[in-house]
Protein backbone atom coordinates (compact mmCIF):
# COMPACT_ATOMS: atom_id res chain seq x y z
CA UNK A 1 0.00 0.00 0.00
CA UNK A 2 2.90 2.41 0.78
CA UNK A 3 4.51 4.07 -2.20
CA UNK A 4 7.85 4.53 -0.89
CA UNK A 5 10.37 7.36 -2.38
CA UNK A 6 13.50 5.14 -1.41
CA UNK A 7 15.31 2.83 0.92
CA UNK A 8 17.92 3.27 3.46
CA UNK A 9 20.21 1.99 0.50
CA UNK A 10 18.68 4.74 -1.89
CA UNK A 11 19.09 6.95 0.31
CA UNK A 12 23.14 6.27 0.69
CA UNK A 13 23.20 6.40 -2.77
CA UNK A 14 21.88 9.86 -3.06
CA UNK A 15 23.76 10.98 -0.41
CA UNK A 16 27.41 9.96 -2.24
CA UNK A 17 25.87 12.44 -5.60
CA UNK A 18 24.31 15.09 -3.95
CA UNK A 19 26.54 18.18 -4.75
CA UNK A 20 26.41 19.02 -0.78
CA UNK A 21 27.71 16.13 0.27
CA UNK A 22 30.43 15.80 -2.23
CA UNK A 23 31.51 19.66 -1.12
CA UNK A 24 31.44 18.26 2.18
CA UNK A 25 33.24 15.57 1.92
CA UNK A 26 35.94 17.67 0.09
CA UNK A 27 36.09 20.19 3.11
CA UNK A 28 36.64 16.82 5.20
CA UNK A 29 39.49 15.91 2.96
CA UNK A 30 41.46 19.53 3.27
CA UNK A 31 40.54 19.74 7.08
CA UNK A 32 42.21 15.86 7.35
CA UNK A 33 45.04 17.41 5.32
CA UNK A 34 45.89 20.16 7.70
CA UNK A 35 43.56 22.94 6.78
CA UNK A 36 41.78 22.60 10.12
CA UNK A 37 40.16 26.07 10.31
CA UNK A 38 37.69 24.81 7.56
CA UNK A 39 36.03 22.88 10.18
CA UNK A 40 34.43 25.85 10.96
CA UNK A 41 32.67 26.22 7.42
CA UNK A 42 31.89 22.28 7.97
CA UNK A 43 30.08 22.44 10.76
CA UNK A 44 28.26 26.24 10.29
CA UNK A 45 25.11 24.83 9.01
CA UNK A 46 24.31 22.28 11.60
CA UNK A 47 25.34 24.28 14.69
CA UNK A 48 21.62 24.87 15.42
CA UNK A 49 20.78 21.47 14.66
CA UNK A 50 23.02 19.76 17.16
CA UNK A 51 21.83 22.14 20.02
CA UNK A 52 18.10 21.65 19.23
CA UNK A 53 18.89 18.12 19.25
CA UNK A 54 21.04 18.38 22.58
CA UNK A 55 17.97 20.48 24.22
CA UNK A 56 15.58 17.70 23.47
CA UNK A 57 17.41 15.30 25.34
CA UNK A 58 18.74 17.21 28.18
CA UNK A 59 15.68 19.68 27.96
CA UNK A 60 17.72 22.39 29.65
CA UNK A 61 19.57 25.33 27.42
CA UNK A 62 23.15 25.24 29.91
CA UNK A 63 23.30 21.52 29.28
CA UNK A 64 22.38 21.85 25.94
CA UNK A 65 25.18 24.30 25.18
CA UNK A 66 27.74 22.19 26.66
CA UNK A 67 26.51 18.85 25.12
CA UNK A 68 26.66 20.60 21.91
CA UNK A 69 30.33 22.27 22.32
CA UNK A 70 31.47 18.51 23.45
CA UNK A 71 29.87 17.07 20.71
CA UNK A 72 31.53 19.78 17.87
CA UNK A 73 35.31 18.69 19.97
CA UNK A 74 34.52 15.19 19.61
CA UNK A 75 33.64 15.68 15.87
CA UNK A 76 36.58 17.29 15.23
CA UNK A 77 38.80 14.54 17.50
CA UNK A 78 37.56 11.58 15.38
CA UNK A 79 36.59 13.11 12.28
CA UNK A 80 39.52 10.98 10.51
CA UNK A 81 37.23 8.05 11.79
CA UNK A 82 34.09 9.59 9.39
CA UNK A 83 33.00 7.23 6.60
CA UNK A 84 31.51 9.35 3.28
CA UNK A 85 29.55 6.38 3.06
CA UNK A 86 26.74 8.59 5.79
CA UNK A 87 26.18 12.15 5.36
CA UNK A 88 28.47 14.27 7.68
CA UNK A 89 25.31 15.59 9.11
CA UNK A 90 24.20 12.51 9.96
CA UNK A 91 27.20 11.31 11.74
CA UNK A 92 27.41 14.56 13.80
CA UNK A 93 23.79 14.33 14.92
CA UNK A 94 24.62 10.92 16.01
CA UNK A 95 27.34 12.19 17.84
CA UNK A 96 25.42 15.03 19.15
CA UNK A 97 22.90 12.50 20.55
CA UNK A 98 25.45 10.15 22.34
CA UNK A 99 27.06 13.24 24.10
CA UNK A 100 23.79 14.00 25.34
CA UNK A 101 22.48 10.71 26.20
CA UNK A 102 26.12 10.35 28.55
CA UNK A 103 25.70 13.63 29.70
CA UNK A 104 21.85 12.72 30.52
CA UNK A 105 23.07 9.65 32.48
CA UNK A 106 25.74 11.60 34.53
CA UNK A 107 23.01 14.00 35.63
CA UNK A 108 21.23 11.25 36.70
CA UNK A 109 18.04 12.63 34.44
CA UNK A 110 16.94 9.50 32.79
CA UNK A 111 15.14 8.93 36.85
CA UNK A 112 12.46 12.04 36.09
CA UNK A 113 11.09 10.35 32.88
CA UNK A 114 7.52 11.62 32.23
CA UNK A 115 4.82 9.63 32.57
CA UNK A 116 4.15 8.85 28.60
CA UNK A 117 7.40 7.25 28.75
CA UNK A 118 5.84 4.00 30.16
CA UNK A 119 3.70 3.94 27.00
CA UNK A 120 3.94 0.56 24.93
CA UNK A 121 4.75 2.08 21.68
CA UNK A 122 2.72 -0.84 19.68
CA UNK A 123 -0.23 -0.35 21.58
CA UNK A 124 -2.95 1.81 19.94
CA UNK A 125 -3.55 5.25 20.07
CA UNK A 126 -6.82 7.12 20.02
CA UNK A 127 -6.61 10.88 19.22
CA UNK A 128 -8.79 13.20 21.52
CA UNK A 129 -12.01 14.24 20.10
CA UNK A 130 -11.18 18.49 19.25
CA UNK A 131 -13.14 19.58 16.58
CA UNK A 132 -12.35 23.42 16.34
CA UNK A 133 -8.90 22.78 15.13
CA UNK A 134 -7.51 25.47 12.65
CA UNK A 135 -5.24 26.78 10.96
CA UNK A 136 -2.59 28.45 13.62
CA UNK A 137 0.22 31.26 11.73
CA UNK A 138 3.43 30.84 12.51
CA UNK A 139 3.10 34.72 13.99
CA UNK A 140 1.65 33.34 16.71
CA UNK A 141 5.21 31.95 17.45
CA UNK A 142 6.11 35.31 18.17
CA UNK A 143 3.98 35.03 21.55
CA UNK A 144 6.50 33.47 24.34
CA UNK A 145 3.92 32.04 26.41
CA UNK A 146 2.58 30.05 22.76
CA UNK A 147 6.70 29.25 22.45
CA UNK A 148 6.81 28.14 26.22
CA UNK A 149 3.70 26.12 25.57
CA UNK A 150 5.04 24.41 22.23
CA UNK A 151 8.84 23.36 24.48
CA UNK A 152 7.11 22.03 27.38
CA UNK A 153 4.57 20.23 25.78
CA UNK A 154 7.42 18.61 23.56
CA UNK A 155 9.27 18.19 26.87
CA UNK A 156 6.02 16.27 28.26
CA UNK A 157 7.00 13.28 25.31
CA UNK A 158 9.05 10.32 26.16
CA UNK A 159 12.53 11.00 25.09
CA UNK A 160 11.83 8.49 22.03
CA UNK A 161 9.37 10.06 20.22
CA UNK A 162 11.04 13.52 21.26
CA UNK A 163 14.46 12.19 19.37
CA UNK A 164 12.35 11.40 16.50
CA UNK A 165 9.91 14.11 16.01
CA UNK A 166 12.61 16.99 16.43
CA UNK A 167 15.23 15.19 13.91
CA UNK A 168 12.32 14.79 11.27
CA UNK A 169 9.39 17.91 12.22
CA UNK A 170 11.79 20.22 13.51
CA UNK A 171 14.97 19.79 12.14
CA UNK A 172 13.08 18.33 8.68
CA UNK A 173 15.87 15.50 7.97
CA UNK A 174 14.71 12.50 6.11
CA UNK A 175 13.22 9.24 7.69
CA UNK A 176 15.92 7.53 6.92
CA UNK A 177 18.74 9.87 7.67
CA UNK A 178 16.37 10.37 11.31
CA UNK A 179 16.61 6.02 11.64
CA UNK A 180 20.57 6.31 10.42
CA UNK A 181 21.08 8.91 13.43
CA UNK A 182 19.35 6.82 15.87
CA UNK A 183 19.86 3.95 15.15
CA UNK A 184 16.65 1.99 14.62
CA UNK A 185 14.43 1.38 11.48
CA UNK A 186 12.46 3.33 9.25
CA UNK A 187 9.42 1.97 10.39
CA UNK A 188 10.35 2.10 14.07
CA UNK A 189 11.06 5.73 12.95
CA UNK A 190 6.99 6.31 11.35
CA UNK A 191 5.51 4.85 14.35
CA UNK A 192 7.09 7.19 16.76
CA UNK A 193 6.60 10.21 14.39
CA UNK A 194 2.86 9.36 14.24
CA UNK A 195 2.50 8.98 17.71
CA UNK A 196 4.28 11.91 18.68
CA UNK A 197 2.56 13.68 16.46
CA UNK A 198 -0.93 12.56 17.62
CA UNK A 199 0.02 13.55 21.03
CA UNK A 200 1.23 16.46 20.69
CA UNK A 201 -1.63 18.03 19.08
CA UNK A 202 -3.91 16.05 21.93
CA UNK A 203 -1.45 18.34 23.92
CA UNK A 204 -1.62 21.61 22.51
CA UNK A 205 -5.37 21.66 21.88
CA UNK A 206 -6.36 23.23 24.77
CA UNK A 207 -3.91 24.35 25.90
CA UNK A 208 -3.18 26.77 22.64
CA UNK A 209 -6.74 27.99 22.75
CA UNK A 210 -6.94 28.63 26.94
CA UNK A 211 -3.79 31.12 26.06
CA UNK A 212 -5.50 32.86 23.11
CA UNK A 213 -8.64 33.69 24.45
CA UNK A 214 -7.14 34.53 28.41
CA UNK A 215 -4.42 36.31 27.36
CA UNK A 216 -5.23 38.44 24.04
CA UNK A 217 -7.57 41.29 23.61
CA UNK A 218 -9.78 39.22 21.30
CA UNK A 219 -13.30 39.02 22.20
CA UNK A 220 -13.45 35.18 23.89
CA UNK A 221 -14.73 32.84 21.78
CA UNK A 222 -12.80 33.87 18.76
CA UNK A 223 -9.43 32.96 17.52
CA UNK A 224 -6.45 35.22 15.69
CA UNK A 225 -5.40 33.23 13.37
CA UNK A 226 -9.27 32.68 12.07
CA UNK B 1 -12.04 2.24 -1.66
CA UNK B 2 -13.70 2.90 1.68
CA UNK B 3 -11.48 4.05 5.13
CA UNK B 4 -12.65 3.94 8.93
CA UNK B 5 -11.44 6.04 11.51
CA UNK B 6 -9.33 3.74 12.61
CA UNK B 7 -7.22 3.34 9.15
CA UNK B 8 -7.05 7.13 9.01
CA UNK B 9 -5.34 7.72 12.67
CA UNK B 10 -2.68 4.47 11.38
CA UNK B 11 -2.04 6.67 8.16
CA UNK B 12 -2.65 9.93 9.07
CA UNK B 13 1.03 10.52 10.10
CA UNK B 14 2.29 8.95 6.34
CA UNK B 15 -0.72 11.47 4.69
CA UNK B 16 1.60 14.24 5.57
CA UNK B 17 4.88 12.34 4.47
CA UNK B 18 3.34 12.01 1.37
CA UNK B 19 3.90 8.65 1.88
CA UNK B 20 0.71 7.17 0.63
CA UNK B 21 -0.92 4.80 -2.45
CA UNK B 22 -2.66 7.72 -4.53
CA UNK B 23 -5.91 5.64 -4.17
CA UNK B 24 -5.50 5.12 0.03
CA UNK B 25 -4.60 9.08 -0.10
CA UNK B 26 -7.84 9.98 -2.26
CA UNK B 27 -10.06 7.67 0.30
CA UNK B 28 -8.93 9.48 3.16
CA UNK B 29 -9.82 12.84 1.87
CA UNK B 30 -13.12 11.59 1.28
CA UNK B 31 -13.44 10.23 4.79
CA UNK B 32 -12.22 13.73 5.60
CA UNK B 33 -15.10 15.55 4.35
CA UNK B 34 -17.02 13.50 6.03
CA UNK B 35 -16.01 12.76 9.62
CA UNK B 36 -15.74 16.04 11.97
CA UNK B 37 -13.22 13.93 14.48
CA UNK B 38 -10.71 12.72 11.87
CA UNK B 39 -10.66 16.40 10.02
CA UNK B 40 -9.51 17.95 13.27
CA UNK B 41 -7.07 15.41 13.91
CA UNK B 42 -5.76 16.42 10.21
CA UNK B 43 -5.85 19.72 10.78
CA UNK B 44 -4.44 19.51 13.98
CA UNK B 45 -1.26 17.39 12.92
CA UNK B 46 -1.02 19.69 9.99
CA UNK B 47 -0.57 22.44 13.05
CA UNK B 48 1.93 20.73 14.96
CA UNK B 49 3.93 19.72 11.96
CA UNK B 50 3.94 23.65 11.05
CA UNK B 51 4.44 25.42 14.43
CA UNK B 52 7.09 23.11 15.40
CA UNK B 53 9.04 23.51 11.91
CA UNK B 54 9.75 26.86 12.28
CA UNK B 55 13.02 27.67 13.33
CA UNK B 56 11.54 30.86 15.55
CA UNK B 57 10.75 27.81 18.02
CA UNK B 58 14.04 27.20 19.09
CA UNK B 59 16.36 30.19 19.07
CA UNK B 60 19.95 29.44 19.73
CA UNK B 61 21.13 31.27 23.63
CA UNK B 62 22.73 34.91 23.06
CA UNK B 63 26.05 34.51 22.66
CA UNK B 64 25.94 30.55 21.82
CA UNK B 65 28.18 31.41 18.15
CA UNK B 66 31.72 32.97 20.08
CA UNK B 67 31.46 30.41 22.74
CA UNK B 68 31.24 27.59 20.75
CA UNK B 69 34.26 28.87 18.67
CA UNK B 70 35.97 29.82 21.42
CA UNK B 71 35.64 26.44 23.05
CA UNK B 72 36.92 25.13 19.66
CA UNK B 73 39.71 27.76 19.12
CA UNK B 74 42.48 25.01 21.70
CA UNK B 75 41.72 22.04 19.20
CA UNK B 76 41.31 23.91 15.71
CA UNK B 77 43.61 26.48 15.63
CA UNK B 78 45.79 24.88 17.86
CA UNK B 79 47.02 28.43 18.98
CA UNK B 80 45.16 30.09 21.36
CA UNK B 81 46.13 29.38 25.06
CA UNK B 82 43.96 29.32 28.37
CA UNK B 83 44.58 32.49 30.41
CA UNK B 84 45.98 30.42 33.41
CA UNK B 85 48.68 29.39 30.91
CA UNK B 86 48.76 32.79 29.44
CA UNK B 87 49.35 33.88 32.94
CA UNK B 88 52.21 31.74 33.73
CA UNK B 89 53.59 31.94 30.53
CA UNK B 90 54.31 35.93 31.48
CA UNK B 91 55.68 35.21 34.94
CA UNK B 92 58.47 32.48 33.64
CA UNK B 93 59.13 34.81 30.94
CA UNK B 94 59.39 37.96 33.37
CA UNK B 95 61.27 35.59 35.79
CA UNK B 96 63.70 34.96 33.27
CA UNK B 97 64.31 38.58 31.90
CA UNK B 98 64.42 39.57 35.43
CA UNK B 99 67.66 36.89 36.07
CA UNK B 100 69.27 38.33 32.93
CA UNK B 101 69.44 42.01 33.69
CA UNK B 102 70.27 41.21 37.20
CA UNK B 103 73.53 38.75 36.26
CA UNK B 104 73.98 41.78 33.41
CA UNK B 105 73.95 43.95 35.97
CA UNK B 106 76.44 41.84 38.25
CA UNK B 107 78.98 40.83 34.94
CA UNK B 108 78.85 44.90 35.12
CA UNK B 109 81.02 44.80 38.47
CA UNK B 110 82.67 41.88 37.41
CA UNK B 111 86.50 42.80 37.07
CA UNK B 112 87.04 42.37 33.57
CA UNK B 113 90.01 40.00 32.21
CA UNK B 114 93.34 42.22 31.67
CA UNK B 115 93.83 40.70 28.47
CA UNK B 116 90.93 39.91 25.73
CA UNK B 117 92.92 37.19 24.36
CA UNK B 118 93.53 35.02 27.54
CA UNK B 119 91.28 32.64 29.17
CA UNK B 120 89.67 32.47 32.13
CA UNK B 121 90.48 29.90 34.76
CA UNK B 122 88.55 26.75 35.49
CA UNK B 123 89.89 26.02 38.37
CA UNK B 124 91.97 28.21 40.91
CA UNK B 125 95.16 26.59 42.31
CA UNK B 126 95.01 26.25 45.65
CA UNK B 127 98.55 28.25 46.68
CA UNK B 128 99.72 31.48 46.07
CA UNK B 129 100.33 32.51 42.52
CA UNK B 130 102.94 35.70 40.93
CA UNK B 131 101.73 38.44 39.50
CA UNK B 132 103.82 41.60 38.24
CA UNK B 133 102.21 44.65 38.42
CA UNK B 134 101.01 46.04 34.75
CA UNK B 135 100.84 42.58 33.99
CA UNK B 136 98.02 40.58 32.58
CA UNK B 137 98.43 36.78 34.21
CA UNK B 138 99.24 34.88 36.92
CA UNK B 139 102.28 32.57 37.12
CA UNK B 140 103.89 30.19 39.27
CA UNK B 141 106.93 31.05 40.63
CA UNK B 142 110.06 31.04 38.01
CA UNK B 143 108.14 30.70 34.81
CA UNK B 144 110.12 32.29 32.43
CA UNK B 145 106.84 34.03 30.61
CA UNK B 146 107.01 35.98 34.19
CA UNK B 147 109.00 39.47 33.60
CA UNK B 148 110.02 41.86 36.35
CA UNK B 149 109.55 41.87 39.64
CA UNK B 150 106.71 40.48 41.37
CA UNK B 151 104.54 39.56 44.48
CA UNK B 152 102.61 36.85 45.33
CA UNK B 153 98.52 36.64 46.20
CA UNK B 154 95.92 34.03 46.58
CA UNK B 155 94.84 33.09 43.19
CA UNK B 156 91.11 34.73 43.88
CA UNK B 157 93.10 37.69 44.40
CA UNK B 158 94.72 37.85 41.55
CA UNK B 159 91.75 36.78 39.56
CA UNK B 160 89.30 39.75 41.24
CA UNK B 161 92.68 41.53 39.67
CA UNK B 162 91.71 40.89 36.07
CA UNK B 163 94.81 38.77 36.17
CA UNK B 164 94.22 35.18 33.86
CA UNK B 165 96.05 31.86 34.34
CA UNK B 166 98.86 31.45 32.32
CA UNK B 167 99.14 29.29 29.31
CA UNK B 168 102.87 27.64 30.25
CA UNK B 169 103.09 27.57 34.11
CA UNK B 170 99.42 27.70 35.05
CA UNK B 171 98.01 25.11 32.33
CA UNK B 172 96.46 22.92 34.79
CA UNK B 173 94.40 26.11 35.81
CA UNK B 174 92.93 25.80 32.25
CA UNK B 175 92.59 22.36 31.80
CA UNK B 176 90.69 20.64 34.64
CA UNK B 177 90.56 20.44 38.23
CA UNK B 178 92.75 19.23 40.77
CA UNK B 179 96.18 20.39 42.59
CA UNK B 180 97.88 22.90 40.02
CA UNK B 181 101.62 21.97 40.60
CA UNK B 182 103.36 25.32 39.03
CA UNK B 183 106.41 24.28 36.65
CA UNK B 184 108.96 26.52 38.14
CA UNK B 185 110.21 28.07 41.25
CA UNK B 186 111.35 31.44 41.31
CA UNK B 187 112.35 33.96 43.51
CA UNK B 188 109.75 35.80 45.64
CA UNK B 189 109.74 38.23 47.95
CA UNK B 190 110.81 37.69 51.70
CA UNK B 191 107.23 39.56 53.05
CA UNK B 192 105.02 36.64 50.33
CA UNK B 193 107.32 33.96 50.60
CA UNK B 194 107.18 32.96 53.59
CA UNK B 195 103.19 33.56 53.55
CA UNK B 196 103.33 30.85 51.19
CA UNK B 197 105.47 28.33 53.03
Amino acid sequence: MRNRDSSDAAATGVARSDPGHEHEAALIGRIQSGERELFYELIRPYERRVFVIAFTILRNEQDAEDAAQDAFLKAFKYLAQFRSESRFSTWLIQVAINEARLRQRKSHLEIMRPIVDQENEDGTYTPRDFTDWREIPSEALERKEIRERLVRALGSLAQKYREVFVLRDVEHMSIEDTALALGISAGAVKTRLLRARLMLRDLLSPGLEGIWTSHSQIPKGTKPWS
Amino acid sequence: MVVTCEDVWREISNYFEGDLDPALKLAMEEHFAQCPHCESIRDGMRNVIGLYGDKALFPLPAGFYPRLHDRLADQVEGKRISRRAWLVGVAVTGALAASVVFATALDRFAPQPRSEMSQPARRLPQRLVAIVDGGKMFHAPGCPFMHGKYHMVTPDEAVRKGYSPCTRCMSEALRSAGNVTPDFEGEETASEATAEK
